[in-house]
């Protein structure tokens, strides 16, 4: 079950702290997408080496098969990027250059998100929303959000299930009408186990002014260190450039 | 301290929204440590009681409230639902949907967490209720990989956690099967014994017996009789049907009997479908072994077994859903292969509200139906009683009315093998009736398959019983 904050925790892998993906999150976006110090040739390989980070995470989680597919994705597209660029001229350099300064540029964010969102429990994150003192008003119905999405997913794997046994589908005689079919049962579907659910935790006591605890435990360990350490390199060799003792 | 858990004074109350269940001035004292069924047909109010005991009326269903309603000591109108929280616990009908975490050990905190209470008590209070709950095995477990009874024990043991003083239950059995609702009987048991105040709405009555203090028979938002546990028990079959009530003792329990196929009603037809090379496995394990099965054409046939049987595989591979899967089905002399079996096919799911699409009946009947067969579907749709019906939305019909238009697009779209699955859960008598006298009445050409836990609606229209255990079945018995 890999969907959005919903880790399998039988089989998990190398757990992270939140934070740390976070900040992890956070390097990728100004290095890779932002491309901070890219004319500082030791940062423009560290990043190449950052960008490996949320593949490897993904290996970590068990995740084998997205980060084989992720990883020589972006292998394929930072080797084009490097090595045939270079030599190409006109219209091949504008279509072949412009997607891989796009997707090189996007892909290591991507992936971390992918990462995170694929890795995390609802209750590590409100917990680590709560460490980060972001209030309850935003944590709570962020959190039933998450809670609601991997059910609505269910319930369009089962519409997508009764349209093929009807028979309708693209090509069909109403292939005008796919989505119609499709939205109005998700719709009726979505609002009857939304409104159970708002229903369950209300009686749950969710949504009181009282402080709510968190008993789930969160933590900076050995493999936290060691990635947190690895993206502030990244800043150093920036910072180092920027003072010009590297280039 | 009083020595009433909850009194009802004079309570009428009707939904905002026109929803069924309003109730006409009911006066009700339920006292504390006692254990009360509520049951009735549908609509007649049982949970719209419920609501009032955990306070969802009037602060989450909104609607006109008159007359008082305390509940443990306090008035529910001046409650703040979380301040319930603590002492009233709430478990529901559907586990799919009352369910917070994706892992077991975080949702029996989920409450305790609301409540703000300290770390360390939550912890502790989360070990006692797992070793009162024997539920040692399901701790530090993913959501998604329980079965519906061990999710409606997590959902139990979350509520128990709060150690609240009173708990309502609407309908918990709905989605279990017999060995989930034994499991359940025995929580409940366990608080009984504790001396909590239970409160249960429910259809299926069977299971509450010796468990009851008091029954109360509610009718169109009034209550129209209240039992002595053991006089409720007593009441003959014939009296309960009577009342709409389902069937508190069935005679017979198919699970008992051998796997394979059984008749057990006279059955006259000749012609059979002829399945060959039913294996299918996941994950290495071998889910489904049969190797050659004949069903009688026109027959209705109950699928049962034990959770985890491999009843639902099977089905799933002859609507030709699974994929991978290598079987064959011969009928009438053709041959048909895992994805030509979806023409012949249809599964009417638990919720059928998946497979309603379109705008009014009769357009959603004639979706998969030949051009100009208009006629042929109004006819059907009046067979099926539903013809006047035929301009309103589906959705707006109700559930069992959805049913028949389910079926009827499926006839009309030519298939003549339709597969139910549990298409009597949560159904009171009266409906459980009508759809066995409609699965019953079908042409002689549709071949009928449930796969239920409804052993009363199995003895009341079924002809064939197919019990499947681990996926296999002995040698098939003389037809």
């Amino acid at each position: 079950m890999a969907g959005l904050f919903t880790a399998d925790i039988e089989n998990r892998g190398l757990v992270l702290d939140p934070r740390t993906k976070l900040a992890v999150m956070i390097t990728l976006v100004v290095f890779a997408l932002g491309g901070a110090g890219s004319d500082i040739q030791a940062v423009a390989w560290a990043t190449i080496a950052l960008s490996g980070l949320p593949i490897l995470l993904l290996a970590t989680a068990r995740q084998w098969s997205k980060a084989a597919v992720f990883g020589l994705l972006y292998a394929a597209l930072k080797s084009a990027e490097l090595l045939l660029v270079p030599h190409l001229s006109g219209a091949a350099l504008s279509v072949v250059g412009v997607c891989c300064l796009i997707f090189v540029r996007l892909m290591p964010s991507l992936i971390m998100g992918a990462y995170m969102l694929s890795s995390t429990t609802v209750s590590e994150f409100i917990a680590a929303m709560h460490r980060m003192h972001v209030p309850q008003q935003i944590t709570i119905p962020m959190s039933v959000m998450f809670r609601f999405f991997p059910t609505v997913l269910e319930e369009f794997a089962a519409i997508n299930t009764a349209m093929k046994m009807r028979d309708i589908r693209i090509g069909g005689r109403n292939a005008g009408k796919l989505i119609e079919y499709r939205l109005v049962p998700l719709m009726v579907c979505s609002v009857n186990i939304g409104s159970e659910l708002s229903a369950a935790a209300l009686t749950r006591g969710l949504g009181t002014s009282v402080r709510r605890t968190n008993i789930c435990k969160i933590g900076f360990h050995a493999q936290d260190i060691a990635v947190i350490a690895a993206s502030a390199a990244v800043y150093i060799l920036w910072m180092l450039g920027l003072t010009g003792v590297v280039k | 301290m009083s020595e009433n858990a909850a009194v009802l004074r004079d309570v009428t109350f009707r939904y905002a929204n026109g929803e069924q269940g309003a109730l006409n001035s009911i006066d009700l004292e339920i006292k504390r440590g006692e254990c009360v069924l509520l049951c009735g047909s549908s609509g007649c109010g049982k949970t719209t009681v419920t609501r009032l005991l955990n306070g969802l009326i009037p602060h989450y269903y909104e609607g006109e409230l008159s007359g008082d309603v305390s509940v443990l000591g306090r008035d529910i109108r001046i409650t703040a639902i979380g301040e319930l929280a603590g002492t009233v616990g709430s478990v529901f009908q559907n586990p799919r949907s009352q369910f917070f975490c994706v892992d077991t050990t975080a949702e029996i905190a989920f409450g305790c967490e609301n409540m703000g209470l300290p770390e360390a008590e939550i912890q502790n209070r989360i070990d006692k209720t797992v070793t009162e709950m024997h539920i040692e095995k399901l701790q530090d477990r993913s959501i998604f990989n329980l079965s519906g009874g061990e999710k409606q024990k997590i959902a139990c043991a979350g509520v128990a956690a709060m150690l609240p003083e009173l708990i309502v239950l609407d309908e918990p059995t709905s989605n279990l099967d017999l060995d989930a609702i034994d499991e359940l009987r025995e929580v409940i048991a366990a608080w009984k014994s504790q001396g909590k105040t239970i409160v249960v709405a429910e259809h299926r009555l069977g299971w509450l017996e010796g468990m009851c203090d008091r029954v109360i028979f509610m009718e169109n938002g009034g209550i129209s009789a209240i039992f002595s546990g053991t006089d409720f028990f007593a009441i003959s079959t014939e009296k309960l049907n009577d009342m709409g009530l389902r069937t508190v003792h069935t005679d017979c329990n198919y699970l008992e009997s051998e796997t394979g196929l059984h008749a057990i009603k006279p059955y006259s037809g000749s012609e059979v479908i002829t399945l060959e090379g039913f294996t299918y496995s996941y994950g290495g394990q071998d889910a489904l072994d049969i190797g050659r099965l004949e069903l009688p054409v026109g027959s209705v046939t109950a699928v049962v077994g034990h959770n985890g049987a491999g009843k639902s595989t099977f089905v799933k591979c002859l609507c030709g859903l699974q994929k991978r899967f290598r079987g064959t089905i011969t009928v009438g002399g053709k041959r048909l292969r895992s994805k030509d079996m979806m023409r012949l096919s249809y599964m009417v799911m638990q919720d059928v509200n998946h497979q309603l699409f379109a705008e009014t009946v009769l357009e959603e009947v004639m979706l998969g139906a030949d051009e100009g067969s208009e006629a042929k579907a109004e006819q059907l749709l009046e067979k099926l009683g539903i013809s006047h019906y035929k301009e309103r939305h589906p959705m707006s019909l109700s559930g069992g009315q959805k049913q028949r238009v389910a079926i009827a697009s499926a006839l009309l779209a030519g298939k003549n093998l339709l597969v139910f699955d549990e298409p009597t859960s949560g159904l009171d008598f009266r409906s459980m009736e009508c759809t066995a006298e409609l699965l019953g009445s079908l042409d002689s050409d549709v071949t009928v398959l449930i796969v239920t836990h409804d052993m009363e609606l199995i003895d009341r229209c079924c002809t064939h019983i197919l019990h499947i255990e681990n996926g296999r079945i002995q040698q098939v018995v003389d037809l």
